[in-house]
């Protein structure tokens, strides 16, 4: 757990030295389980940063609304880091206009997974030392495992420390074991094509087109979806299977090569949605054919946006 | 009429119901409670301290309906309407009342919507009180409750093991002619526990003069600042009751003219063919949502136009409150008359 | 099987009678439908107004908006201008005779025209917002509408001579002793009888009275924001003032809900607004 008075300290000097104009964190939220991104803009400011494990939104999605020439600071862990790699080899941000202050991350916890055990009116929630999350709801005190309240995408987290971070603040984390991430996607391409394609449709078919997992992404930064072009119309916009099968499918291979898998589409879905085990195949298909994983760095140019010359030309129309 | 429903009962009753009418009640598919149609063997899932993820007005607006059919020769035909008897069970009078606002947009004089209509028309809606209230729920703070009865044919109270039933209309007396009348110490206890679960409802904010405030206070930075998070998403709108937004489109492949919800939270929403945007930023969209909600539907209909039914505080992707929101709003200045 | 009641979404059947363009750059296409029933006609004409709009309908493609630019006593025919801009009136373009279309209408409020009896109309337009404002002078053209109105002014400026529409027919109302036209472009052209300039400059020079009198402004937004001044300095009261609005529309019902100004539709409540309601209304346009 970074010590959060540390993470204010340099969130307040980088602000007061005229590093950054803002910082993006998260603050309390209205209600407790959802604590809010924030936009500091001055150190009193800060004064309201909140960094826990119910942090639970990728504030890398945040980057793409701000003019190029603003400096921002951003606090980011694993995931979070990669995907700003990313957006700056994506040239939607100067890395020199960024100071990003790394927090090693232990996960982030599912408020869904919580309130599944202690009802939905939680009066308080507390990350112990010893992994575990005390929490008081209506119903009683529950002592909960952290590891059986992380968010899927955290449980097989490969990359949890910030690679390129101006600062890094709290205790390195070993990296995680690969074969948790390799293993699900195997898993799942065990299955029957029937069994696959029954689960494709049921994720698929709760979708109400809220397009909170596309907002949510930090990679979904289109001003025009394809979904909203008119012409050509390259799927329906409702809740027909044809709709909402078109979207999913189409939306993940335009993650190709960029999808830094954090989950924030999963936990931004309000119909929970499993959406990540697509996005996973293909992060996976990255990794074995051409050995990349995407934000890493901010210059190893992503094999499915970057053309050479030497590429085969062959699909090239 | 009060009657009374045993619990063990229940099931029976639906059955019955399901001889005359197709009858949904909130059910547990994938984890989630939606309003289904019972099957047999069905198991409810009426233990929630609050509503289901998606309000029933999808069960009168759905996601997506086909309007038109194209025919050949560049004709139209109209979808027909789907006229089907229903009861749908369970329903929380914040959702119920919600409808009843919605049946002011569908079902004007000049132009009454024959698909929204004829749909309400054939429902019976028998709703089911809230003893605990949800802790993101306001329902009492913009003139609903936890029993309000505005849009239900018949409300129940969980008495323990026993419902109270309180039929509000003929369609509701309809459904339960089999049942005893209760006590006077049953009704005593109902009124009791609806009181209270009123009076449990803390006041979320302060709604007199809010709509003045958001009136006068249109270039306010305050927008801005309750904004600055929004991701921009459909949820909070797709997920209200009140909500009622739609796009149409054709889908020439499928040879139908279709409406889809919409939201004025979308980009899309108001862009014009010029490229001209009204609202061309969060700013301006969550303006328009929050104006829309608590001052132009006032205008409209002398209501404000949200029940307090809290999914948008429970599932708004980054935590956003609308609560909070408001409560800000009355810091707002008032707007100084002019001389 | 109960009777199903008629589904306002359903276009009535059309066909395009005539289609012809109205600007020498092709920008804006004139068609004019006939109802494929005589009954849809006899509907349509008892409720129209000046002023009212419909939604024009090719199947693939969805719907338009637009300003219905005839008069009732023109026959048994609606005329419509579009400008070709997006996917649906691209479509329009392309129509010709004889090919069907649906029509949704007539819709909207239209012109106050009762409580404008007895006054003098200043009419003023600009561009291709000017077909209402046609339909609107076209009707008062008509022997049993003029008496009923004072003097009539018309104010038209477009870009170019060429962007301007109805050319032949106003030419012609230069001739007219029963109102008084001033076309204005914004550069000039040779061969260029009229004023030059932007309309709220000519509506300066012009100086109509404001004296029993009402205004009717329609046309792109820049011209409509500095024409509106322009009147109330000349003394017209916001009452007087009246303009039609445009928004991304769907339904045009009052019920998809995204024509909104504050609680007014433009579909249902407008298009066609006064200063004094337009100025109670939150500026979301």
């Amino acid at each position: 757990m970074p010590d959060i008075d540390t993470l204010k300290t340099e969130a307040k000097r980088i602000l007061n030295e005229g590093i950054v104009d803002m910082v993006i964190g998260f603050r309390a939220g209205d209600t407790l389980l959802h604590p809010q991104p924030a936009f500091f803009k001055t150190a009193a400011d800060v004064d309201e940063l909140v960094y826990n494990a119910l942090c639970q939104n990728n504030l890398a999605t945040y980057l793409t609304r701000f003019p190029k020439s603003q400096k921002i600071g951003m606090l980011v862990r694993g995931c979070e880091n990669r995907s700003v790699n990313a957006l700056v080899f994506e040239g939607q941000h100067p890395r020199e206009a960024l100071y990003l202050i790394g927090v090693p991350c232990e996960g982030i916890v599912d408020w869904r997974k919580i309130v599944a055990q202690t009802g939905e009116e939680v009066i308080s929630v507390f990350e112990q030392c010893d992994n575990t999350v005390l929490i008081e709801s209506k119903a009683g005190y529950f002592t909960l495992e952290r590891d059986t309240l992380l968010h899927e995408s955290c449980a097989r987290c490969i990359h949890p420390n910030p690679v390129s971070a101006d600062v890094v603040i709290g205790e390195l984390l070993p990296e995680g074991d690969s074969a948790l991430a390799r293993d699900k996607v195997a898993a799942f391409a065990d299955l029957s094509l029937e069994e696959r394609h029954a689960w494709f449709r049921q994720e698929s078919e709760r979708c109400i087109r809220c397009y909170a997992c596309r907002e949510a992404c930090p990679m979904c930064y289109c001003e025009e979806c394809f979904v909203d072009h008119i012409s050509p119309r390259w799927t329906e916009s409702g809740t027909t299977p044809a709709g909402m099968q078109g979207w999913h499918i189409v939306r993940a291979f335009h993650q190709t090569g960029r999808c830094t898998s954090c989950g924030a589409c999963e936990r931004a879905c309000p119909m929970d949605i499993k959406m990540t085990y697509l996005t996973e195949k293909l992060n996976d298909d990255m990794r074995r054919k051409y050995n990349f994983e995407v934000g890493l760095d901010a210059t190893t140019p992503p094999p499915f946006s970057t053309v050479t010359l030497d590429d085969k030309s062959r699909f090239v129309i | 009429m009060n009657l009374i429903l045993k619990k063990d009962q229940l099931n029976i009753v639906l059955n019955a119901w399901r001889q005359d009418y197709e009858v949904y009640a909130p059910q547990s598919l994938q984890n989630i409670t939606h309003f289904l149609p019972l099957q047999d063997g069905f198991e409810l899932a009426l233990n929630n301290a609050h509503n289901t993820r998606i309000p029933p007005k999808a069960l009168f607006l759905p996601t997506s309906e086909a309007l038109l059919k194209f025919t050949r020769f560049g004709g139209y035909e109209q979808i027909p309407s789907e006229t089907a008897p229903r009861v749908i069970f369970g329903v929380r009078p914040c959702d119920a009342h919600a409808l009843t606002m919605l049946d002011t947009v569908f079902e004007q004089e000049r132009y009454t919507d024959p698909h929204w209509q004829a749909r309400r028309d054939a429902t019976v809606i028998v709703g089911l009180g809230c003893h605990e209230p949800c802790q993101t729920g306001f329902c009492t703070t913009v003139g609903s409750g936890p029993f309000n009865h505005t849009g239900l044919d018949a409300i129940l109270t969980d008495l323990g093991e026993i419902f109270l039933v309180e039929t509000l209309t003929e369609k509701g007396e309809r459904l339960f002619t089999q049942l005893e009348p209760s006590s006077e110490d049953q009704n005593t206890h109902a009124s009791q526990l609806q009181q209270s679960a009123a009076d449990r409802m803390p006041i979320a904010f302060e709604t007199d003069g809010l709509k003045q405030k958001l009136d006068q206070n249109f270039t306010s930075p305050y927008w801005e600042e309750v904004s600055r998070s929004c991701l921009g998403c459909g949820v909070c709108t797709f997920l209200c009751p009140t909500c009622f937004c739609f796009d149409i489109v054709d889908e020439a492949h499928r040879g139908e003219r279709v409406r889809n919800w919409d939201t004025c939270m979308f980009r899309t929403y108001s862009l014009e063919a010029s490229g001209h945007n009204p609202r061309p930023s969060r700013v301006e969209r969550t303006r328009q949502r929050l104006s829309h909600k608590y001052s132009y539907w006032v205008d409209q209909i002398n209501q404000i136009g949200c029940t307090g039914c809290g999914r948008c505080v429970r599932y708004c992707p980054v935590g956003l409150d609308i609560r909070a929101m408001l409560r800000k709003a009355h810091q707002l200045p008032s707007e100084v008359p002019h001389a | 099987m109960p009777d199903q009641a008629q589904s306002p979404y359903l276009p009535i059947p059309m066909h395009v009678l005539h289609a012809y363009y109205e600007s020498t750059d092709h920008s804006l296409k004139t068609l004019e439908l006939s109802f494929d029933d005589p009954q849809d006609a006899r509907d349509f004409f008892a409720a129209f107004n000046p002023g009212q709009f419909c939604l024009l309908s090719v199947i693939g493609k969805g719907e338009s908006a637009l300003g219905v630019a005839s008069a009732a006593w023109e026959g048994d025919f609606v005329r419509f201008t579009a400008q070709k801009l997006g996917s649906v009136t691209t479509a329009l373009h392309a129509l010709k005779p004889g090919d069907p279309i649906g029509m949704r209408g007539p819709l909207g409020n239209g012109f106050p025209l009762e409580g404008w009896k007895g006054k003098n109309l200043v009419i003023i337009g600009g561009g291709c917002a000017f077909s209402t404002l046609y339909a609107l002078t076209k009707h008062l053209h008509h022997p049993s509408n003029r008496g009923d109105y004072g003097k009539l002014t018309v104010i038209y400026g477009t870009r170019t001579s060429g962007l301007c529409m109805y050319k032949q027919d106003i030419a012609a109302w230069h001739q007219r002793d029963d109102m008084e036209v001033h076309q204005a472009i914004d550069v000039p052209e040779q061969d260029w009888l009229h004023h030059v300039g932007y309309v709220p400059d000519v509506v300066k020079e012009v100086r109509p009275s404001p004296v029993n009198s009402v205004a009717v402004v329609c046309g792109p937004p820049i011209m409509t924001k500095f024409t509106l001044p322009a009147l109330v300095e000349l003394g017209f009261s916001p009452e007087t003032i009246f303009t039609s609005l445009e928004k991304r529309m769907k339904c045009g019902l009052g019920k998809c809900g995204r024509c909104n100004l504050g609680p007014k539709y433009i579909c249902k409540d407008g298009p066609v607004f006064s200063l004094a309601e337009l100025n109670a209304l939150p500026a979301d346009l």
